[in-house]
């Protein structure tokens, strides 16, 4: 059997995606004009596809700190903490994403999927159970898998499901470790953290949070849901990335556990990559200090939020009830949504597709998301495109 | 509870998710035969654990292919906490 053999179902795939007047999972960015706009196929789009939430990515002051790290500290750390050295820098971040959390420990990876895959795989082995929710990003679940702990899943933020289970695992539900995510990131539902911490303190177990998505967002600090729905406290780890409402690049676990430093000498993604750059570093630090300091951000994230939402709402489209910066709009035909995605795009939006087996709900959807960085003209040429489409 | 009684109450727990199970039996694979989608088999198996009262790790149902490897997974879990 050749070596490549295993890919014919990617390459049937593959074949029918080129066939496509544009490649919505290949689309080529040729040019970024702003925190929100974009050149793709020699056109400008209004990008309702990103997860830039607080448009930070073009933000003076984070592109300021990036260009003088570039200057000060070179373009790359060429190594690993452990074996070439931790930056000044890299500790001033783990200081400060812990202060920002209001949490004791701070530990900083290089990217979100290796903080996920990291603390999994050093905090879980053979001997533990893991419960998870069944929309979990992948991240979360290659990382439980790597461990080789027993997993276990429960349905979609169904915190009676997860008490069932815990229940009857009996005393290997004590010290079972419970990962679940603030904001899902494709549908754009929230976690109910509050009740999944009810049930952690009811069996002793351990919970993460993911906030990769809600970082920013949610809470009166932008620390993410746990902080919105008062849970900060009774999460035993957060975990996240750099590269959504921060704009850069990186992920983090954040703790009150003074064991967060042990994992440093059992994470093998922590170990084994290179650190991240000075440039990522300090635009990373600096976004952090916009999250603190301009509330407003947030606020206008929110309010563009609410427009789509109820703009697409209107329209008919069967979104969820939640409303947030992503919003999940579902087909059950995989052509419709092929069609949508490729009519929006023709009228100056990207979005995203999501197709089988990626959709949650085992059908497709196209997944828009807003920022701060969107004016208000551009949330409404949004809406006009799905209107065009619909009722056209 | 024996393989036969556990496969004909998997077949039941089914009805409510496919069109109709007149000729499913334990050869009946849960994909590909009963045509459970990926979303629809995360249903069915927490509504099986909880008829059952079980717990079944993600290792164990990685050799699960028809209703009767499900029978036997869960004959063999049912097993262990009477041991």
């Amino acid at each position: 059997m050749s070596l490549f053999e295993k890919f014919s179902q990617a390459r049937a795939l593959e074949q029918a995606l080129m066939e496509m007047p544009i490649n919505p999972t290949g689309t080529i960015i040729s040019e970024v004009v702003s925190a929100s706009e974009a050149i793709i196929g020699g056109q400008l789009k209004i990008m309702a596809g990103t997860n830039n939430y607080l448009g930070l990515t073009f933000d003076a002051d984070c592109v300021a700190a990036g260009q003088q790290a570039l200057l000060e500290a070179g373009t790359g750390t060429t190594g690993s903490r452990m074996a070439n050295g931790t930056y000044q820098q890299h500790l001033d971040l783990e200081i400060e994403i812990a202060e920002f959390f209001d949490l004791s420990h701070g530990m900083v990876f290089s990217t979100g999927y290796s903080a996920n895959i990291g603390m999994l795989t050093a905090l879980l082995n053979t001997e533990d159970s893991v419960l998870i929710d069944s929309e979990g990003h992948a991240s979360l679940f290659d990382g439980c898998r790597m461990s080789g702990a027993k997993i276990y899943r429960f349905k979609h933020n169904d915190p009676e499901g997860l008490r069932k289970r815990l229940s009857r695992l009996g005393e290997a539900g004590k010290d079972a470790l419970i990962v679940v995510e603030g904001l899902y990131s494709v549908r754009g539902d929230c976690a109910p953290l509050k009740e999944y911490v009810d049930v952690k303190n009811e069996f002793g177990s351990y919970l993460m949070v993911d906030e990769a998505h809600s970082l920013g967002l949610y809470g009166e600090n932008g620390r993410g849901l746990a902080e919105d729905q008062g849970v900060s406290d009774e999460v035993d780890f957060v975990v996240g990335t750099f590269s959504k409402s921060l704009g850069s690049i990186g992920g983090f676990c954040v703790s009150n556990h003074p064991e967060l430093s042990l994992i440093r000498y059992a994470s093998r993604p922590y170990i084994f990559t290179a650190s991240p750059s000075p440039s990522v570093i300090a635009t990373t630090r600096q976004a952090l200090k916009k999250i603190k300091n301009c509330p407003e951000l947030r606020q206008i994230v929110w309010s563009n939020a609410q427009l789509l939402h109820s703009g697409l709402s209107k329209l008919g489209f069967q979104i969820g009830a939640d409303v947030s910066p992503v919003i999940g709009i579902p087909f059950e035909d995989r052509e419709v949504a092929l069609t949508y995605w490729q009519d929006l795009f023709n009228k100056g939006v990207y979005t995203n597709l999501i197709l089988p087996p990626a959709a949650p709900d085992g059908g497709s959807l196209i997944r828009c998301s807003v920022t701060a960085a969107h004016s208000k003209e551009q949330i409404r040429v949004i809406l006009d495109a799905f209107d065009a489409i619909k009722n056209g | 509870m024996t393989h036969a009684k556990i496969v004909t109450r998997l077949i039941e727990l089914l009805e409510s998710l496919v069109a109709s199970v007149e000729n499913f039996d334990q050869e009946t694979a849960l994909v590909g035969d009963a045509g459970l989608e990926s979303i629809q088999v995360i249903e069915y198996l927490c509504e099986v654990e909880d008829d059952f009262d079980i717990v079944i790790d993600e290792e164990a149902l990685s050799y699960v292919n028809t209703v009767g490897d499900l029978a036997e997974t869960i004959l063999k879990i049912n097993l262990g906490k009477s041991s």
